[in-house]
């Protein structure tokens, strides 16, 4: 315990410096202001603002860039939120209640609380990392490709609980997503699949390209469809922040978002991703009204957002502690550090106390950057949403293309997003939903990846998915959630399961 | 045809039938698609199997849907307004065909102007302007403050910036 | 009259093409880097870039382009205009391995590029899962003889290095193991770590923290000389085992066309950031391995780029063929 203390100490007296807070805030804002551009998702904007850290001390350089990705993964919310364009996977969640939260006017309640919400999820998962950390990475190690299948598996039967409406029509998007995440370079045999000889696919679909298509820029067709409705219905601003009943409903949601997030978060290989999923299906399970889910539910914003935050910060554990990133974002982190002359790995952690402590109390201060930051922004962003919109969607689209570009300047990526925003919008009007598609594009990716790698290592037999118990765990708990979510429905009545 | 005959076959759901529709044509391009990867040996799962079986999924469950539109009441498909879906992806293809070979200083404007048609709200001038006054701020954010290496603007064979 | 004007003309033409070339550069340079922001090719890149921006004296602005093992980014390098103004690092896989691992490579590594020079190697080790048998590499090599189907190899994916340097071990030591791919070092470190695979063959740069912290344990690096980074590590040679030898190189390239004298200025450029004591200390303290003088020059990248890509061939295609 007095260990604990001490390395505390000696973190938060090396992000206390007046150096390293203003580098934080410096970092918090940029990353903020940088991940609200539609289209630009933390990749990028790490990307972009690498360079403005190569002046400073190597701890001073990685303070100011985790505060960039704090800033850019917030940025993602808000766009989320306020245009219904997710930065990042995390934040697909975010859209379903959080933009219609902002359609009924109460777009600053949504921003708070999901600021709020990640304030509590970043200390706690300060706490958590500080004195967890390295026992929490060798139970991670216990992962291996065949618990990973079963978790991605247990990932789905979230997204059908995540469906608004028809169930049928929710699993044909997961297998459309499914069958989308298949295009491109097989990873085994060096196969193309489904590319048609078109070089643009040889890679496969990049997920900013397919969110913004399917998700954001649907949603811009969408919405010139009535455009009249849409400028008329300026409701009243009304709170700029959550208010006491807003608080109450989310406390609980936060906590146990906080909770899903940082347990899926440690589990080095992108376990962070199903965070917010997880703690969506949950609330609107042991929501008293669960139909409220999908229309503007607060606790729909305020789960998520803590358990993204959380798995956000906890995914920094396997960087820290073994040196091997995560996921894409933390790849990049290494990579910046590197640059900067430290090489992230097991040593780090007694070799460079002060870099490991330091970051994990810059996490903190971090986080209390983004609460000041944000808070007082949300009443500027709200008033972005009086810009008529035949003048913001074009804006939209500028900035949007500019990040698809961005992302491996590639124009045919922007042409891609541009046909997924078409199809994005004939399955609109089809009545089928596009978030559990991009979940099972997501989940696909990971899923069978690991299914194979599973089967590879196992020789070929399948019982290797039951024969481990943590595998054989997950895969009863997502036979548990499926029943949950489809056994009300099949009891109304076979019929309606169609039509809603 | 006799009255009879003619209800039965009533599409009650069109949303739905045309939905089941796309879904049965997704799962066959699909499988078109997978046609050449091979299946996978003994103990490795090959390429085509996720791509085959779940285009077969999702080829069971358009029929399923198409069998429901005809036995079922559902949605009418309703207004598909096209103005909005046709300019928007024409700026965007046009953005797409122009940032590499004449630049952002006139991608950007074209996308925000042929997008910006799609409302039936425009107002062309004031559209004009804005188009050029976002572009500048873009140019200024994103190739000087930022250094995101995307062209400016190329005349060819005259200037590249 | 006329033929005055025009030998004018062609002289004014000749001098001012030299004139250019002696004003380049005038705007920023852009690098291509065929690989993701924060590898091992671009952080050599950015050490590199860095220090030339200096001596060219204007900006050398990196542009990841991923995809397809590097080959999209070169491709695109390769279509770009030679005026001296894009370039691209490439490496081992992209100017070697390449044409043996992609059959509609859109790219020739020798005809549709000039070389400019050699930037930092970073050699292979061979390592494996801290709980595997064999002590040393001549167990190792008895232990994989005798258990070769038994075998777990993680590699980054067909066309990474880890894959084609893998490909030449196991060709070597004529074993067949289950190869197991992974997207990227990162994951399949992950899983080396975690035990979940046997042995893997990669660059120094992502395991010497590994290796040092004793979560994996390394045979043998695959170069004449033993690193400073690693010293404790024997070299294939010492180890027994000299024909594993093979370092993934990084090299700058102009598209073919780009005027001799902008290769030589860039060139010159890349020998002297190669000979900065900074960028040197930031290199080799990542492991990387930087050639003499004599190594750094155009023609010898060339007979490196022709002989790897022989090698490569003859190690990979059999393999390709079989799929």
């Amino acid at each position: 315990m007095t260990d604990l203390l001490a390395n505390l100490a000696l973190g938060f007296s090396t992000a206390l410096s007046l150096q390293n807070v203003f580098l934080a805030f410096i970092g918090c804002l940029v990353g903020t202001l940088i991940g609200v551009l539609p289209g630009i998702g933390p990749i990028a904007t790490i990307t972009m603002l690498l360079p403005i850290t190569f002046g400073f001390d190597p701890v001073g350089a990685l303070i100011m860039l985790a505060g960039i990705y704090y800033g850019a993964q917030y940025g993602g919310s808000t766009t989320a939120i306020l245009v219904n364009i997710p930065g990042e996977v995390t934040a697909i969640v975010t859209t379903l209640d959080g933009h219609q939260m902002a359609r009924q006017g109460r777009a600053g309640a949504a921003l708070g609380i999901a600021a709020i919400g990640s304030f509590f999820a970043g200390c706690v998962a300060t706490i958590v990392i500080a004195a967890l950390a390295a026992p929490l990475v060798k139970l991670a190690l216990l992962f291996g490709p065949a618990e990973y299948f079963s978790l991605m598996v247990l990932g789905l039967a979230f997204a059908v609980v995540l469906a608004r409406g028809s169930v049928p029509k929710a699993l044909a998007m997961i297998l459309i997503g499914l069958l989308l995440s298949t295009v491109g370079t097989d990873l085994e045999t060096g196969a193309e699949r489904l590319t048609f000889d078109l070089t643009a696919l040889t890679s496969g679909i990049d997920f900013a390209v397919l969110a913004m298509g399917v998700i954001g820029f649907a949603e811009v067709l969408k919405n010139l469809e009535t455009p009249e409705l849409r400028d008329l219905a300026k409701q009243p601003i009304g709170r700029l922040l959550p208010g006491r009943e807003d608080l109450k409903r989310s406390a609980g949601p936060i906590v146990r978002g906080t909770l899903v997030g940082t347990a899926l978060g440690i589990i080095p290989g992108n376990g962070a991703v199903l965070g917010p999923f997880a703690s969506y299906a949950l609330e609107k399970k042991l929501a008293k009204e669960p139909e409220r889910f999908g229309k503007g539910a607060i606790e729909g914003v305020a789960g998520p957002e803590s358990a993204n935050n959380a798995g956000a910060q906890s995914s920094f554990i396997p960087l820290l502690t073994l040196g091997i990133p995560p996921n894409a974002v933390m790849a990049l982190m290494v990579g910046a550090m590197t640059i900067h002359g430290i090489v992230p790995g097991p040593l780090v952690m007694t070799k460079n106390a002060t870099l490991f402590w330091g970051m994990i109390a810059s996490m903190w201060v971090g986080n209390l950057m983004l609460l000041i930051i944000n808070l007082p922004l949300v009443g500027i962003w709200v008033k972005f949403l009086d810009v008529p919109y035949r003048l913001m969607y074009p804006a939209i689209l500028v900035f949007s293309c500019i990040g698809i570009y961005s992302v491996n300047n590639s124009p045919s990526d922007v042409l891609l997003t541009g046909i997924f925003a078409v199809v994005g919008y004939a399955l609109l009007k089809l009545g089928f939903e596009t978030a559990p598609l991009l979940l099972g594009y997501v989940l696909g990716r990971l899923m069978e990846e690991n299914l194979r790698r599973a089967l590879l290592l196992a020789r070929g037999h399948f019982t290797t998915f039951v024969e481990r118990p943590v595998s054989a765990g997950l895969l009863g708990a997502a036979l548990i959630v499926l029943a949950a979510a489809i056994l009300p429905s099949v009891r109304r009545g076979r019929a309606e399961v169609f039509t809603e | 045809m006799p009255p009879e005959t003619e209800r039965r076959l009533a599409i009650r759901a069109p949303q739905n039938f045309v939905g089941g529709l796309a879904l049965i044509a997704v799962g066959v391009v699909g499988l078109l698609a997978a046609r050449e990867l091979d299946t996978g040996r003994f103990f490795a799962v090959g390429p085509a199997l996720l791509p085959r079986g779940v285009s077969f999924l999702l080829g069971v469950l358009g029929l399923g849907l198409v069998a429901a539109s005809l036995l079922r009441d559902g949605d009418p498909l309703g207004r598909w307004p096209l103005r909005g879906p046709i300019f928007v992806f024409l700026g965007v293809a046009a953005f797409a065909l122009s940032v590499r070979t004449a630049g952002l200083a006139v991608a950007g404007p074209l996308v925000a102007m042929v997008s910006g048609a799609g409302s039936p709200q425009t107002r062309p001038r004031e559209l004009i302007v804005f188009a050029i006054l976002v572009t500048a701020l873009c140019i200024g954010l994103f190739r000087y403050v930022l250094h995101l290496p995307i062209p400016i603007l190329i005349v060819p064979g005259v200037l590249v910036l | 009259m006329m033929k005055r004007l025009l030998l004018f003309a062609a002289l004014l033409g000749l001098a001012s093409g030299g004139a250019r070339a002696a004003a380049y550069p005038e705007r920023p340079i852009t690098l291509i880097v065929p690989f993701a922001a924060g590898g091992p090719t671009d952080v050599v890149a950015r050490i590199v870039g860095d220090h030339m921006s200096r001596t060219l004296g204007q900006q050398l602005v990196i542009e990841n382009v991923t995809g397809a093992g590097g080959t999209t980014g070169t491709t695109r390098a390769a279509q770009a205009n030679p005026d001296g103004y894009t370039i691209v690092m490439g490496h081992m896989g992209t100017h070697g391995a390449a044409p043996a691992v992609y059959p509609n490579l859109k790219y020739d590594p020798q005809k549709d590029f000039l070389p400019i020079g050699l930037a930092a190697g970073t050699p292979i080790l061979i390592v494996a899962k801290k709980a595997f048998p064999p002590k040393d590499l001549k167990e190792f090599v008895a232990y994989a003889k005798a258990n070769s189907e038994k075998l777990n190899e993680a590699h980054a994916g067909v066309g990474s290095v880890s894959h084609t340097t893998c490909s030449l071990l196991n060709s070597i030591l004529g074993i067949k193991p289950t190869r197991v791919p992974y997207q990227g070092t990162g994951p399949a470190l992950n899983d080396l770590v975690g035990g979940q695979v046997d042995y893997m063959c990669d660059q120094i740069v992502n395991l010497t923290p590994q290796i040092q912290a004793g979560t994996i344990k390394a045979y043998a690096i695959a170069t004449e000389k033993r690193s400073p980074a690693l010293p404790g590590i024997p070299t294939t040679k010492e180890a027994g085992l000299p024909e594993f030898q093979v370092t993934a190189w990084n090299a700058l390239f102009a598209p073919k066309g780009t005027p001799k004298e902008i290769v030589a200025k860039l060139n010159d450029a890349l020998v002297k950031a190669l000979d900065d004591e900074n960028t040197r200390k930031r290199l080799l303290d990542l492991g990387g391995v930087i050639s003499d003088r004599s190594g750094r020059t155009p023609e010898a990248l060339g007979t490196l780029v022709a002989s790897e890509i022989a090698r490569w061939n003859k190690v990979l295609r059999p393999q390709t063929a079989a799929k």
